[in-house]
């Protein structure tokens, strides 16, 4: 028979092993696991629910871009870079083919301007848009992934009317942006530079962004999950992002109202009026809220551009049949969906570059994983990882 | 809005007078190409300009940190059109936070053995920019926190971004792409190039 003393001293050995059984173990995320968008790998020493001394590992889907741009020529460098941050694609040739631009000091026509801003913003709305599906359905909503993907696909759709790419635009040309087939020196047609009604079918689908956006944030920010795994969650301080160059969304989440649109002359954007959203705190919950309203502060761009588009005018600046870029060096960099991306171009004066130094936003964003998981919550991994939202492609170019 | 080196001589670039301020302050010489301030210091004194810039200059974001190989033989590539000095030359960007200044930090290192004090500990996200630049362009980041290899496996030989180092897939078989870019040929010829 089992006494009074036997039980007490049983559970109090069942209290003293549960205790004894904290031990560290290490955690291997990834490479391949759905919140890593890609191929990114973690490992983390992980003690009870906290993980500590996390180490990324990347480069699984390092292509050499920096190395292969050096045996090619300029035209040829725009197919490479639209494939480095693949979710906003088009956004990705602007820097370089202005800092190109700017080396051959070549004037692109307004028209083409115009059109740069419309399909950049474009890119911007998309890549925003999936951000918005994802990481609700990091957090267990799936629902919001619907309502963004089908408008994104839209979007999309328009961008590939004008490009012929969904992902992979290849559209602009050194001096302006592509002609659309069909025109040429070799046919007689006369060359058609956006495909018919393009620009009122796109104001449509920015106002149902508009609206789709109300419905993202009825059903997600009203969320009490929502909330509770985001807000005070991955705080990062404005000074710690600086030094680490956390650029774009990231660091404006943080408070630091900063937006190389407003500092830089790459496309005409003082033409246009819209806000730098900033966040408050830093934390998980102002990254999606600053990308939430960049996606409104974007269709603000794109209404007011299908508006000011010169009706008629040339699309590209007269430039020689073989391009060659004046002996020089420059650095361009435009505010990108991600963040600050940025060629440097050393050209010798040579049909390609002597050597392209290609800044990315992801790299830089997500070189801080190690200070700002140390000590979190595991759960609270895929929280902070969603919120950065980077793409690997830009992270290993 | 875009200007060359030869209009800054006319006309004064509306950067040139931050340049000017931001080299005495720095103790280098500064250089305005295409709107983009390149300032030049000594090897020597490369983390204590990068120091000043952050603190006295008030460029906190770090934007990148990368490496340009001079070199006349090239593998890879088209060679320079003239003989120039061999090195490495290392670039550090660094911007404000209110009004876009930039500045990229340059300093030249021999090509053999290059070698340069690491700032991670003034920007401490030139970690993995540093990282990646050692196993690019064989350089030694002296006192980097985590040296070793960032994109490249362990086991790989050679520093890929030196100009002496061959693209492989280029020696197999060269691209066909360098027939776009050469001149046009007088007749059209009525056979077929490289079947």
């Amino acid at each position: 028979m089992v006494t009074d003393t036997d039980l007490v001293r049983h559970l109090s050995e069942a209290q003293v092993s549960v205790e004894l059984q904290t031990e560290e173990m290490t955690l291997n995320i990834g490479p391949q696991h759905p919140s890593t968008h890609g191929v990114l790998r973690l490992v983390a020493r992980v003690s009870g629910e906290r993980c500590f001394d996390v180490k990324p590992v990347i480069g699984y889907m390092h292509r050499g871009y920096e190395k292969l741009s050096e045996v090619r020529t300029y035209p040829q460098i725009t197919a490479l870079i639209n494939r480095i941050d693949w979710v906003s694609g088009y956004a990705n040739e602007i820097p370089f083919i202005v800092a190109a631009e700017k080396l051959m000091d070549v004037e692109v026509p307004e028209r083409a301007q115009y059109i740069r801003v419309i399909l950049t913003e474009m890119a911007r709305v998309s890549s925003h848009l999936v951000f918005m599906a994802s990481y609700p359905l990091e957090l267990g909503a799936a629902t919001p992934l619907f309502f963004a993907l089908r408008d994104r696909e839209r979007v999309l759709d328009l961008i590939e009317g004008v490009t012929g790419g969904r992902f992979h635009p290849n559209f602009n040309r050194i001096g302006g942006v592509k002609p659309n087939a069909g025109s040429g020196p070799t046919t007689k047609k006369t060359p058609q530079d956006l495909p018919a009604g393009f620009l009122g079918e796109t104001n449509d689908a920015m106002n149902v962004v508009l609206d789709t956006c109300e419905e993202i944030e009825d059903l997600v920010a009203g969320n009490e999950i929502f909330r509770a795994r985001t807000k005070g969650i991955g705080v990062l301080p404005a000074e710690v992002g600086a030094a680490f160059g956390v650029s774009g969304p990231n660091l404006r989440a943080s408070g630091v109202k900063f937006d190389l649109r407003k500092v830089e002359d790459y496309l005409p954007y003082d033409k246009f009026d819209f806000d730098v959203v900033v966040g408050e705190n830093g934390d998980c919950w102002d990254r999606w809220w600053v990308r939430l309203e960049e996606i409104r502060e974007s269709v603000k761009i794109i209404q007011q551009a299908i508006d000011g588009i010169p009706p008629s005018g040339p699309l590209q600046a007269k430039v020689p049949k073989v391009i060659k870029v004046p002996k020089g060096e420059t650095y361009v960099r435009a505010e990108n969906p991600k963040g600050e991306m940025g060629y440097y171009i050393v050209s010798d004066g040579g049909p390609g570059p002597y050597r392209l130094k290609i800044r990315s936003a992801s790299f830089s964003n997500i070189s801080m994983l190690s200070w700002i998981l140390e000590g979190v919550l595991v759960p609270d991994i895929i929280a902070i990882m969603g919120s950065l939202d980077f793409v690997l492609g830009d992270v290993d170019r | 809005m875009t200007s060359s080196p030869s209009d800054t001589e006319a006309t004064v670039h509306p950067l040139q007078e931050f340049a000017d301020s931001a080299a005495e302050t720095v103790g280098g010489e500064a250089e305005i190409q295409f709107d983009t301030i390149k300032l030049r210091v000594s090897a020597d004194k490369w983390v204590d300009a990068l120091t000043t810039a952050r603190d006295d200059l008030d460029l906190v974001f770090f934007s990148w940190l990368s490496a340009i190989d001079w070199a006349n033989d090239v593998e890879a590539g088209d060679p320079l059109k003239e003989e120039i000095e061999e090195r490495i030359e290392l670039l550090c960007t660094v911007s404000d936070l209110t009004e876009g200044r930039r500045v990229t930090f340059s300093t030249d290192l021999p090509t053999k053995k290059p070698s340069v004090d690491s700032i991670v500990e003034v920007y401490v996200g030139a970690n993995w920019h540093e990282r990646e630049t050692a196993e690019m362009f064989g350089i030694t980041f002296e006192g980097h926190p985590d040296p070793g290899p960032l994109y490249l496996p362990e086991s790989f030989l050679g520093n890929p971004l030196k100009k002496s180092f061959p693209l492989l897939s280029r020696e197999v078989k060269p691209w066909p792409g360098s027939v776009d870019v050469e001149a046009m040929p007088e007749k059209p010829s009525t056979e077929n190039p490289e079947a």
